[in-house]
């Protein structure tokens, strides 16, 4: 690999490390608010 | 005065249980010369490349099956609620992690003792070990790894891994005791002299009560309740 | 209440632009201000993010032990929230310093890795923290995670300028070819300038994943607890 290439290889995983925590932060986050949304229906229609 | 003679007595406890059910050292001193025995294959028969590494092989061992008798420090107390008893003691805390720092000194200590000879003929090592250095080196470097072992054993057996947990957490944490170890004992084996490694051991001191002053501090800390 | 809200989502929008616009400012920085180094050449421009990311990682895992501190100081579970937060994202940031660290050490240095005392601790470090995480995932309740988290990364902070001084202890005692680490000295001004605003875009962007993952982490806990009182 040339020189240039390691340099464009470092930056590209660096955005692709990045995008890819961005990415699970916002399926975690999803995922955890229809969980919220569910359980507590199901506390209001059990009270 | 009676913070000493706390620590004595649960640090007494430790030993006539282990006394009696022999259960940690058994299964530590085998596995220690399994450890050893293993390592022999890395090697060409007559390799001269052992000399260098035996310190490094040594606290491999040492340190993983020091790893299985610190485990169980706490995690038996914990399966017969031993430790609510220990808890109930009209005693400091940091009384329980001393006398436990005690008990995984110990036990590691007779590890070696047994564990160094056979090593020596196993790999050939040179006859004239310092032998005074080496012991103070092994009493220093395993009283470093006992320090942070014992309080995050305290840790990682009040979790639900239990056991898994424990070499996650500690070898990390005691990179600097191991370098230290590893360094003072290599000279010692090959029989030079104590000078040579006084700034290792001063530094391994260091440590020791470094390590020894913060868990300490820490310890109430984990088992609060 | 629904003020509070419009406010959060106008900061969160600020926030994000801001960030935005210092990673431009600073990939433009990297690749057309800064200089090319007369040694090294263009791969010298790896540099700028890797000693951001390396600092911004140390931020991060300041900000674990102050909130590990604070925690077993007032009990407030606020303060354990940031702590999971800051740690999570301390590790991303130093996973970054791990892979662009070989990808610039291989062009200059003619090899992937050295056992030297800089790079030993961040791999180091990166072990404590992905201890730390472990430790919370497999704890148990709420209180005793947020208890034995303090502990060790109170341990685990304190440990790294062992960690670091044993190590250059065992380097030096131990000499081996020297192999020239390049930054601080003699840094030319745009290089320093670049390097200013790398690491003001990666501290915003380190502001930006934190108040992502506490936002997170809150919601994690509600279900936990709306879980909680449903088996009751």
């Amino acid at each position: 690999m040339s020189k240039l290439g390691f340099l464009f290889t470092a930056y590209l995983l660096i955005w692709i490390v990045l995008a890819g925590y961005l990415l699970s932060l916002f399926t975690r986050q999803r995922r955890i608010d229809r969980e919220l949304l569910n359980l507590q229906e199901q506390l209001k229609r059990r009270s | 005065m009676s913070y000493l003679r706390g620590i004595a007595a649960i640090y007494w406890k430790d030993v006539l249980l282990e006394f009696r059910t022999r259960q940690s050292i058994g299964t530590m001193l085998v596995f220690c010369l399994t450890i050893v025995v293993i390592f022999n294959f890395v090697f060409e028969p007559g390799s001269e490349a052992v000399r260098e590494v035996a310190p490094g092989i040594l606290w491999s061992s040492f340190a993983f099956a020091g790893i299985l008798g610190i485990n169980r420090s706490f995690s038996f107390e914990i399966d017969r609620g031993g430790l609510q008893g220990l808890l109930l003691c009209p005693v400091e805390r940091s009384t329980i992690y001393f006398a436990k720092v005690l008990g995984n000194l110990t036990l590691m200590l007779l590890v070696e003792l047994v564990t160094l000879p056979i090593f020596a003929i196993l790999y050939n090592l040179p006859t004239q070990i310092n032998l005074p250095g080496l012991a103070l080196a092994l009493v220093l470097g395993t009283l470093g790894f006992a320090a942070v072992g014992s309080l995050l054993s305290a840790l990682s057996a009040n979790t639900r891994a239990r056991e898994i947990l424990l070499p996650v957490l500690l070898f990390p944490v005691s990179v600097p005791v191991l370098i230290a170890m590893v360094k003072s004992t290599g000279p010692l084996l090959a029989g030079r002299p104590f000078g040579e490694v006084a700034g290792w051991l001063r530094l391994l001191l260091g440590f020791d009560l470094l390590f020894l002053a913060i868990s300490s501090i820490m310890f109430p800390y984990v088992v609060e309740e | 209440m629904r003020n509070a809200e419009a406010r959060t989502r106008i900061f969160d929008g600020a926030l994000w632009a801001v960030t935005s616009l210092a990673i431009a400012a600073a990939l433009y920085a990297v690749f057309l201000y800064a200089p090319t180094e007369r040694t090294m050449g263009d791969v010298q421009r790896i540099f700028y993010f890797h000693v951001a990311s390396a600092w911004v990682a140390f931020l991060a895992f300041f900000v674990v032990f102050l909130a590990s501190v604070l925690y077993l100081a007032t009990r407030n579970l606020q303060h354990d929230l940031i702590a999971a937060s800051s740690a999570e994202i301390g590790v991303l940031f130093t996973t970054l310093v791990l892979i662009t660290g070989p990808l610039w050490a291989k062009p200059v240095w003619n090899t992937y890795w050295t056992w030297d005392p800089r790079l030993t601790t961040t791999l180091v470090l990166w072990l404590i923290y992905i201890a730390y995480l472990m430790l919370r995932a497999f704890a148990g309740e709420e209180e005793k995670t947020a208890r034995f988290a303090a502990v060790f990364g109170i341990i685990g902070f304190l440990d790294v300028p062992i960690v670091y001084f044993s190590i250059r202890l065992w380097r030096t005692l131990h000499p081996k070819p020297v192999i020239g680490g390049s930054e601080g000295s003699g840094l030319h001004p745009t290089m320093l300038i670049t390097l200013l605003v790398s690491l003001i875009a990666f501290a915003l962007l380190y502001a930006t994943l934190l108040r992502l993952r506490v936002r997170l982490e809150r919601a994690r806990r509600e279900v936990r607890r709306a879980r909680l009182a449903l088996n009751a």
